[in-house]
């Protein structure tokens, strides 16, 4: 994979970052200068990435399990028709009601550890990953299933073999939006209560009028969210080799 | 050749008696009754919408909740499970390679797969090259050659076509009509179709359907064997014939 | 004829700028929602203490409490209220901040654990959980705090509680919080049966300091509106003192919704802490708490008090 185009957007940004800040004469408590971020990644380098391996470990179990319930969820709902009528009330509300809301209840039912900001990663990406999923479920090519019906195959079966193979680049955008969300509730949680994390970190910084700092953990949650994101689309690249999408598109 | 009915499985035909078929605000079928020949093609011919599909779908048993239809196999066993069944779409699984897709049925049913009769087929429609190709990278043409593939993988008595080569070019067309032909040999076949001439090249019996509700007329068989030759008499005169009876059909149907 | 322009505009321009007709507008970022903390400034306006000093004075609660001081030295706001604590460190890090004039002169920040509960004694916070609200001063009150008693931050787990001080340690999520405001979360938990009891920075090894202060832009305290404002504001102290039904009621009276019993609780514990002379501050307090900070290692060096105080002449 070219590693060109990417690294030449990320220094137009900086670029236009370090411009922003020269021609707005912003201060640097409020927004600073790209390299004095950077020299507060150096000096702070061992803390900031204590931090980040932190909150790292939070967004993957969350991603892990909103993705694990989801599919569950979807498969449930796709299976059994009365399941739609209990499942689709918590669906909606589990994304309607603002991550900011729940957190500090999260927290106080599950701690001030790890656990809380897994949950709320969980939480923001259930809805995303489970709506994806069934929606692709519902949408199986009725003449497949017609073959499958004259081929005496079973529910069980259909599902295992068709519709299940057939939802999956669904089930991808939902992922992908998971992905790309999941940092989000991570952080949430540690703002309301934590005592390490990126999140807790930028708090902290902020109290202390380190901005530079602040932003530094910014960007490293940014290069992680990112990262993040390009591994799981590989991944998911690579099991979707049959779909359009990946046989005619390159980055 | 490995496509023939095993010594148990003897040709069987079936009958169809509809009493009644109905949706929400329309009849479709009223005391309709359709012989399908055992061994014999059976071509329904007629314009879109009259009912043809339908009439397909209910024996290959797409059609929930049918009542007051009556099928009837001449071996007095029950129909269901043993049809095999074309549509107009491949339907092969695109995350399948082509192998895969033709051993679809048993992976579907959990038994053990036949590869060696798979590739056998493969073969025989000469798709030997890409059995380990995705669907997406074959043309139409090959694709309903695999799919015809994976019909013979089945191996059912009762062979149902709703309208298999329609999306191809002309002479994709007649090769696969030759195809199909020769490889469905000895086996009970419903061909719905909209082109008469591919139901004067294969069909024994052809019958066009009409009016709301439908109505079957009584069959028009040409002479000879399938896959009849393009230069046939019978062929060439059935056309006009054809045609002259779809475009009343036509017409009764816009009354 | 012609001179008649000249007096008559030299007349107009006399009347118009004379305090009664002309209110010159200001803006005052607060520290946090309108609570008893902020009387002086409510009762200023209730009683029309700004009005006659010439002043037409907004108010405004922030939604991010961090925000005020970097607004004001952006020159985005003219006045915030913010914390003595801060503001060492804000104008270290190169805000252009100073301070005017103070709102409250003792500390309100308290070390609060449960009253029924095992801690009895600072002693007692070894190996055990503190919550605290992230200002980014708490662990040093606490560090202070701790080493009176031979212990240091080590000897604590700190966790991050954000704002919920008073349901983490009700609930039994942590042994002790720091950062409670004494006049606030004691009253909190009283009311919900669960006492607490507080240990008071200034009397365990932190020197005292003026926890609410108004801060300005360090290049804007020659700005006549200031003064002003500073003596409405000691209006209001002293009719405060004076006459505190009629405060409570004028308080109330404009913020409806602050007439219940933990507000009411607060007003009178905040009461004796405003500061009578709110224009005044002690240079040698001021440089005592300031070399605190250093010793505590939140700033690097201390600076001369003009850096970041005034008494507004």
């Amino acid at each position: 994979m070219s590693i060109a185009r990417p690294l030449i957007i990320f220094l137009g940004l900086l670029l236009i970052w370090h411009l922003i800040v020269i021609a707005s004469g912003v201060p640097p408590y409020i927004l600073p200068a790209p390299h004095l971020v950077f020299q507060a990644l150096a000096e702070r380098g061992d803390i900031l990435f204590s931090h980040a391996w932190i909150t790292l470990l939070e967004i993957v179990f969350g991603l892990a399990l909103g993705t694990l319930l989801g599919s569950l969820s979807a498969l449930t709902l796709s299976y059994y028709q009365p399941a739609r009528r209990w499942l689709m009330p918590i669906l909606v509300v589990s994304q309607a009601i603002p991550v900011f809301a729940l957190a500090p209840i999260l927290v106080l039912w599950l701690g001030y550890g790890m656990v809380s900001k897994v949950a709320m990663a969980t939480l923001i990406i259930y809805f995303p990953v489970t709506a994806a999923f069934f929606d692709g479920l519902r949408r199986t090519e009725p003449g497949h299933l017609d073959l499958a019906k004259t081929m005496n195959a079973t529910r069980w079966s259909v599902l295992r073999h068709i519709r299940i193979p057939a939802a999956l680049p669904a089930f991808a955008s939902g992922l992908r939006v998971a992905t790309a969300v999941a940092p989000i509730g991570a952080i949430v949680g540690e703002w309301v209560g934590s005592s390490e994390g990126l999140g807790f970190l930028m708090l902290h910084a902020n109290g202390r009028m380190q901005i530079d700092v602040m932003f530094a953990a910014l960007f490293i949650l940014a290069v992680i969210a990112v990262a993040l994101y390009y591994a799981v689309d590989a991944g998911l690249k690579r099991l979707l080799f049959w779909s359009s999408e990946t046989t005619t598109t390159e980055l | 050749m490995t496509n023939d009915l095993t010594a148990n499985n003897s040709p069987i035909s079936l009958s169809l008696q509809a009493e009644r078929l109905a949706f929400d605000d329309f009849t479709l079928f009223e005391g309709v009754e359709l012989e399908l020949p055992a061994g014999a093609w059976t071509c329904l011919l007629g314009p879109s919408g009259v009912g043809k599909t339908t009439l397909l779908r209910l024996i290959a048993g797409l059609i929930p909740g049918a009542e007051n239809i009556s099928l009837h196999c001449s071996d007095n066993n029950p129909i269901e499970g043993r049809t095999a069944y074309m549509a107009q779409q491949d339907l092969l699984m695109p995350w399948l390679s082509v192998l895969e897709n033709i051993l679809l049925g048993a992976k579907l049913r959990g038994e053990a797969p036949d590869k060696a009769k798979a590739l056998d087929l493969l073969d025989q429609v000469g798709l030997t090259a890409n059995a380990e190709s995705l669907p997406s990278s074959l043309s139409g043409g090959m694709r309903q050659r695999a799919a015809l593939a994976r019909t013979l993988m089945e191996d059912r008595p009762l062979v149902l076509m709703d309208e298999p080569f329609s999306s191809l070019d002309a002479i994709s067309r007649v090769r696969m009509q030759d195809l199909a032909a020769n490889l469905l040999t000895g086996r009970t076949v419903l061909l719905v179709t909209h082109d008469p001439l591919e139901a004067l090249r294969l069909g024994d019996r052809i019958h066009v359907l009409s009016g709301r509700p439908v109505h079957i007329d009584d069959a028009f068989m040409p002479h000879g064997q399938r896959p009849r030759d393009l230069h046939d008499p019978d062929v060439l005169n059935g056309q006009a014939d054809l045609l002259e009876r779809l475009s009343a059909a036509d017409q009764k149907g816009a009354a | 004829m012609l001179y008649r322009l000249p007096l008559l505009s030299f007349l107009a321009l006399v009347a118009f700028n004379s305090p009664t007709l002309a209110a010159d507008k200001l803006t005052v970022l607060l520290d946090w929602f309108v609570n008893p903390d902020h009387a002086p400034l409510i009762i200023a306006k209730e009683k029309g203490f700004f009005k006659a000093a010439g002043l037409d004075v907004t108010l405004i609660a922030p939604s991010d409490p961090s925000a005020p001081p970097k607004l004001v030295a952006a020159g985005k706001a003219e006045l915030a209220v913010s914390y003595q604590p801060q503001l060492h460190v804000q104008v270290e890090q190169g805000l252009p901040l100073i301070r005017i004039a103070t709102l409250v002169s003792t500390p309100l920040n308290s070390l609060v654990v449960l009253k029924n509960g095992p801690i009895k004694s600072i002693k007692d916070l070894k190996g055990k959980k503190v919550g605290f609200s992230v200002g980014g001063f708490e662990d040093a009150v606490l560090s202070a705090m701790l080493n009176k008693y031979g212990l240091n931050l080590k000897d604590v787990t700190l966790i991050n509680v954000n704002f919920s001080l008073s349901p983490s340690i009700v609930a039994g999520k942590v042994d002790a919080v720091i950062g409670a405001f004494r006049n606030f979360e004691l009253n909190q938990m009283d009311i919900i049966n669960k006492p607490g009891r507080a240990f008071y920075p200034e009397e365990e090894g932190v020197p005292p300091y003026d926890e609410l202060i108004i801060v300005a832009h360090k290049s804007k305290t020659r700005d006549k509106r200031y003064r002003r404002f500073v003596d409405a504001i000691e209006q209001a102290v002293q009719y405060l003192v004076n006459h505190p039904q009629e405060s409570w009621a004028a308080f109330i009276g404009a913020h409806k919704n602050l007439n219940d019993e933990l507000n009411k609780r607060a007003w009178r514990d905040t009461m004796p802490r405003f500061a009578l002379r709110p224009a005044a501050f002690d240079r040698a307090r001021y440089h005592r708490f300031s070399k605190f900070l250093k010793k505590q290692g939140l700033i690097k060096n201390t600076r001369p008090i003009s850096d970041y105080a005034i008494e507004l002449p």
